[in-house]
């Protein structure tokens, strides 16, 4: 489906039309509930008209039971169509929904990175429910306005043309007085959403500061600001008042004017004995009805302005592109353990600033390396190229031999996996956490990940004797566990999907020391027959790697084995095990600076 | 074919506030503690702070409200005279129903305009009083500190808008009664039978009001519930949406993703529907009485004893009548939601006392006059003296236990130790800042005299205090360090080798951020965005210590800087205090401190060692 983000409407009527029939149902609901209102006054007229023709009470009753039999029937399909047009709505919407969390889900990290939780569920849930009130609601509701003025018109016109124009003149004035006064209500109506928000947002920031300005003693300050905000906003609110009411004086006063018009012209057209005194109660009271639709579709106007403009940011997140895609040859690594390889890799953000320049590495299938240097020297960046979060600048990744680009997503995905440091849980059970809603691993499997990484404890909680075990909920969705023990959720993440290469990025640098025990045992059993990159923050975490990567300013400074490293008094390596043992004494002294020595 | 009533003009917070109040009252710990709530007498003080507002609009809207009884009449009469085909009458009455339309809608805009300020002064008062609980720094009306500021702003807005529509509903209810009597007694002039039929159908809408609003807010609460599970997801989801990918869970997510929504297509549905039902039947009780009417009359209608002009002011007055029994039980639902407001807003105020919300106070909203911040009288220090301080937590926080020093004038004072050794704790005892504590005993002397309330003693030009996170204001820098206050107008007894330095820079100089103010284009009077935030950490730091200073302190209190500041600058800012004077009590790691100090004193697990 091509979106332009000028042609919103469009992109709404490619929404609805996979449920084209639908949509073709509820308009004849709309019809028919915006006309049944109209059969009253007719039934009325018709008394009227009969009585003076001599009709008895017999007829009368008559008439009055069916007055009832269509004002009961007209409120129920009234509540039946609100019934229709939602679930409608609310199906179109959650496509919508379902669609952008999974184009939201496929872009770059670059996207994440620079668009808030908040922001993206105010796009992806806030949105679409405007559009979806404007599908269900607005549309059906303007829809049903039309019809009714409509029929009035209609049914006008066959009793007497010179009805039929009086209603024509008069929606006609009463419209235009409307659609003029909007625009002044709309624009107070901004006006005062932007003192309030300036009202609450001082509000708030007092609040926040409360502290500093009792202690202070500025509360009078405070004070001052609220009077002189709320002063502005009540003033502007009274001007929004004024505003709508004469909004009010155009809608009331065309209905008290069509009013007194319907007794003048119906007077005169009974008069001369061209209409019957039923057709003009009917005037009359047709006055009256149209007033309900004009004033919905004023009411409705704001909420047109709100869907369109939320359309407009539907299509704008839509027309975002990935620059990471399946590659169009697709090429497999061999089985087993991934070798990774870096040739002449130049990365930056695209901002020129190199992150990483020139970087060569040869990683060897089934090794350990640990990757240390100074925090912003690019170890981050190498782990999200081998991940394919980012693609290289220049130059080429190789997992199995394969360039990385040339590898299904689906299957690197598969085959390498990523421990993080700020592990996010979501809210649902254990399970879930674990398998982050993949329905396919059993439940055995599932508990038998969480022991292997030593997290049997949460299996153990007490639940209040109901559900138990992995089902369980995961308590405050997860703020009940220790950093520590979110990690091991990771590693049983990573577990379950038996990758060919792990990546830890700093996966251990905000855990307490016991725990770090912990950790160290079960990624030591993860870790087994499996190619890992351990990006390290504390330089106790790689007593057992195999290799060590020092970088520094985006380049490679030293590359080998850790025993020869270690043993070189002049290499770098050296040099920061020597810098990290004199903090570390320095440390339990008492001064309390977290531990990390390259940060 | 029933007339719309309606609402009251720009007074109605619609159907989402009463569960708003439901969610509000129900999160979180220490907020669903229920007192009983006097909400009539609290209301009834709060509609009086602005007496000519209110009961102007009050009798405007009972006008407003009964004013269909009069052009009903008026319509039934005009019809009597169609129907006996005198012209000249009819057109009088058309000319008539025109005045009677024009006189209802001036009396509706001078209502409308009217209780718009009465609404709005209603509110403030309430806000008011809140903010004035949260910012007052001691005294009678200062309250608990409930930080959290998200949710309390709720109160501000949500929770006065609550009381506000309980008091807006008197007006609609009153109106509506006055009308109601009115036409039930010029209907039952008509026609006693038809007119007590047409009670049935408005009984019946009083119970269907409720019984569907019970089962309306509960449906809300779950659409609500279901809302958030959606929301939670997707924040949940998009807060890891590197996890999601590298972990190729995008399709299970997904998966999940439907099942809430689909739950959540249900509940809203259901929600609006039964909104749309309730609407229904009360729009649809006037249609019903009408043909009940034209039933039960029928032989009456027939015989032309009930005619055409009567037909035409049973509809009017039917149209109308329906909306009666729904105001009530619209004003009984606001009475509980008043409640709930009540409980949330006592939280804000002093003693936790729901009538500090409604007290009389006044504040020049919308009326002439000004707050002025008044600094108290300077009480020189000769000696600050802690006499066994003891702070005890309900929950993990670091507590004191027993702590006495002295401190004479112009000297620094040092506190150190581990964290959690209760450094923090101490100083806002010391000022009376330790608003949450369990427990809290001994006594704090100044110049030998015990302070009983330090809270609002321990303010400028006696002590300053500045936190380990000092929050700024959206607003300019000179005003974020002056707050208010006329600085020349504090006579300092504490010198400074600049004194003719103006304060503002004075300041500024001894907490060295004057380099960095004079490097910015609009000087003191750059807008430094919310909270500060165009500043840098270490800038934000420093400019709360300016603040701290201007007023230039007998004790100036700092809570540990080292996180903001470099070695080097706290350096200097120990030598320009003890140049200018000041007594300092400083928490401090650095040797820089140490080296300095008059006095050390170490605390481990609260304690002084």
């Amino acid at each position: 489906m091509s979106v332009r983000t000028d042609n919103h409407w469009r992109a709404l009527v490619d929404l609805i039309r996979p449920e084209l029939a639908r949509y073709g149902g509820l308009s004849v609901a709309v019809t028919v509930t915006a006309l049944l209102p109209l059969v009253g006054p007719l039934l009325i007229g018709r008394i009227v008209d009969d009585v003076a023709g001599g009709a008895g009470s017999g007829t009368v009753v008559r008439y009055g039971l069916a007055y009832l039999t269509v004002t009961a029937a007209a409120q129920l399909i009234s509540v039946g169509t609100t019934w229709y047009a939602n679930t409608i709505a609310w199906r179109t919407a959650n496509d919508l929904r379902l669609s952008l969390t999974r184009h939201v889900l496929g872009l770059d990290h670059e996207f994440h990175r620079t668009h808030t939780p908040g922001e993206l569920i105010q796009r992806i849930d806030g949105d679409v429910t405007s559009v979806s009130d404007f599908l269900g609601r607005v549309l059906a509701n303007i829809a049903a306005a039309v019809m009714t003025v409509v029929g009035v018109l209609v049914v006008l016109s066959v009793i007497d043309w010179r009805l039929g124009l009086m209603m024509v003149v008069y929606t006609a004035i009463g419209g235009v007085m409307l659609a003029l006064l909007r625009d002044g209500a709309i624009a107070e109506t901004e006006r005062t959403m932007s003192s309030s928000a300036r009202l609450y947002g001082g509000i708030e920031e007092r609040l926040t500061a409360a502290e500093d300005l009792r202690s202070n003693g500025a509360g009078a300050h405070a004070i001052r600001r609220f009077v002189d905000d709320a002063t502005a906003n009540l003033h502007h609110h009274v001007d929004e008042e004024h505003a709508f009411m004469r909004l009010w004086w155009g809608l009331q006063g065309s209905v008290a004017g069509g009013a007194v018009l319907a007794l003048i012209l119906g007077g005169w057209l009974v008069s001369i004995d061209a209409i019957s005194l039923g057709a003009a109660f009917v005037l009359f009271q047709y006055v009256q009805i149209i007033r309900r639709p004009m004033e919905d579709i004023v009411d409705r106007i704001e909420m047109v302005q709100k869907a369109s403009a939320a359309m407009v940011r539907v299509a704008k997140l839509r027309a975002e592109r990935p620059s990471i895609v399946d590659p169009t040859h697709p090429h497999s690594p061999p089985p087993g353990p991934l070798s990774v390889g870096f040739e002449h890799v130049d990365f930056d953000y695209g901002d020129g600033q190199p992150v990483l320049t020139g970087i060569d590495l040869e990683l060897p299938a089934g090794r350990t390396v640990g990757v240390v240097g100074r925090t912003g020297g690019g170890k981050s960046t190498l782990s999200r190229l081998v991940l394919r979060l980012v693609d290289a600048t220049s130059g080429t990744v190789r997992l199995g031999g394969v360039p990385i680009t040339d590898i299904p997503l689906a299957e690197l995905r598969h085959r390498v996996a990523l421990i993080p440091q700020e592990v996010q849980l979501v809210h649902g059970s254990i399970r879930d956490n674990v398998t982050l809603f993949d329905p396919e691993p059993s439940d055995d499997e599932v508990a038998d990940a969480i022991r292997q990484v030593g997290l049997e404890s949460l299996l153990d909680q007490p639940n209040g004797g109901t559900v138990g075990g992995i089902h369980a909920p995961l308590s405050g969705g997860g703020s009940g566990l220790s950093a520590g023990e979110s990690q091991l959720v990771a590693l049983a993440r990573v577990w379950l999907r038996n990758p060919d290469l792990v990546v830890l990025d700093e996966a251990t640098a905000r855990i307490d020391p016991e725990t770090e025990a912990r950790l160290h045992l079960a990624v030591g059993r993860l870790l087994e027959g499996r190619t890992a990159i351990i990006i390290a923050h504390r330089l106790s975490t790689l007593r057992e790697v195999d290799d060590i990567v020092v970088v520094h300013d985006g380049r490679i400074l030293e590359h080998g084995r850790r025993v020869d490293l270690e043993a070189d008094s002049d290499g770098r390596f050296r040099r920061l095990l020597d810098l990290a043992l004199e903090t570390e004494d320095d440390e339990q002294t008492g001064a309390d600076h977290d531990g990390g020595v390259l940060s | 074919m029933t007339a719309a009533v309606p609402e009251p003009v720009g007074s109605d917070g619609g159907p989402m506030t009463d569960i708003a109040a439901v969610d509000r009252n129900g999160s979180g710990a220490g907020y669903s503690e229920a007192v009983p709530v006097a909400v009539w007498r609290l209301a009834w003080m709060i509609s009086q702070e602005r007496r000519r507002e209110f009961w102007g609009s009050y009798i405007a809207f009972v006008l407003f409200f009964a004013f269909p009884a009069l052009t009903g009449y008026i319509m039934g009469a005009a019809f009597d005279a169609l129907t006996d085909g005198s012209s000249r009458r009819l057109y009088w009455m058309a000319g008539a129903l025109a005045v009677a339309e024009i006189l209802r809608l001036a009396i509706l805009h001078y209502g409308a305009v009217t209780f718009t300020r009465c609404w709005y002064l209603m509110k403030s008062l309430m806000q008011g009083n809140m903010l004035i609980g949260q910012v007052s720094s001691g005294g009678i009306d200062a309250g608990q500190p409930v930080g959290s500021a998200g949710r309390s702003v709720t109160r501000f807005r949500d929770d006065t808008e609550d009381v506000a529509l309980f008091i807006d509903g008197w007006l609609d209810v009153s109106g509506a009664f006055v009308f109601a009597v009115i036409a039930l007694w010029i209907m039952a002039a008509i026609d006693l039978m038809a007119t007590a039929v047409v009670l049935v159908p408005m009984a019946a809408v009083a119970v269907a009001t409720k019984m569907l609003d019970t089962r309306i807010k509960y449906y809300r609460r779950a659409d609500r519930e279901a809302t958030a599970a959606v929301t939670g997801l997707v924040g949940d989801v998009m807060a890891g949406a590197t996890t999601v990918k590298v972990n190729d869970a995008v399709e299970p997510v997904v998966d999940r993703l439907r099942d809430l929504v689909d739950v959540r297509r249900h509940t809203a549905t259901r929600d609006r529907v039964f909104d749309d039902a309730l609407q229904s039947v009360t729009t649809g009780s006037g249609d019903v009485a009408m043909g009940l009417v034209l039933i039960v009359a029928a032989g009456a209608i027939a015989s032309g004893r009930f005619d055409l002009g009567e037909l035409v002011l049973f509809t009017v007055y039917l149209g109308w009548l329906g909306f009666f029994p729904r105001m009530i039980g619209r004003t009984i639902a606001r009475f509980n939601q008043a409640t709930v407001a009540f409980n949330g807003m006592r939280w804000l105020v002093a003693g936790q006392d729901p009538e500090r919300v409604a007290v009389h106070r006044n504040l020049p909203v919308a009326k002439p006059g000004e707050v002025e911040r008044e600094l108290p009288a300077r009480v020189p220090l000769d000696e600050l003296r802690v006499q066994g301080l003891t702070a005890v937590y309900a929950g993990g926080e670091a507590g004191i236990h027993d702590i006495s020093f002295a401190v004479p004038r112009g000297s620094f004072t040092v506190v150190t130790g581990p964290v959690g050794a209760g450094k923090s704790t101490l100083l806002r005892a010391v000022l009376g800042l330790s608003w949450q504590a369990a427990h809290e005993s001994g006594r704090v002397l100044w110049n030998g005299v015990e302070i009983e309330d330090r809270a609002a003693f321990f303010v400028p030009p006696q002590a300053a205090f500045l936190s380990q996170v000092p929050q700024l204001l959206s607003d300019s820098l000179a005003d974020n360090i002056l707050l208010g206050a006329d600085v020349a107008a504090s006579g300092s007894t504490v010198s400074s080798a600049a004194d003719e330095l103006d304060p503002l820079w004075w300041a500024l100089a001894v907490a060295s951020v004057d380099s960095d103010v004079a490097d910015m284009v609009d000087g003191v009077d750059t807008l430094i965005g919310p909270r500060g935030l165009r500043l840098s950490g270490g800038q934000r730091q420093r400019v709360a210590a300016a603040r701290a200073l201007v007023q230039r302190p007998e004790l100036l209190v700092l809570d540990d800087l080292s996180s903001a500041v470099d070695v080097e600058t706290e350096l200097r800012l120990w030598s320009n205090l003890a140049a200018a004077g000041i007594t300092v009590i400083a928490v401090s790691h650095r040797k820089v401190a140490f080296d300095r100090a008059d006095q050390l004193l170490t605390l481990d697990n609260g304690r002084l060692v």
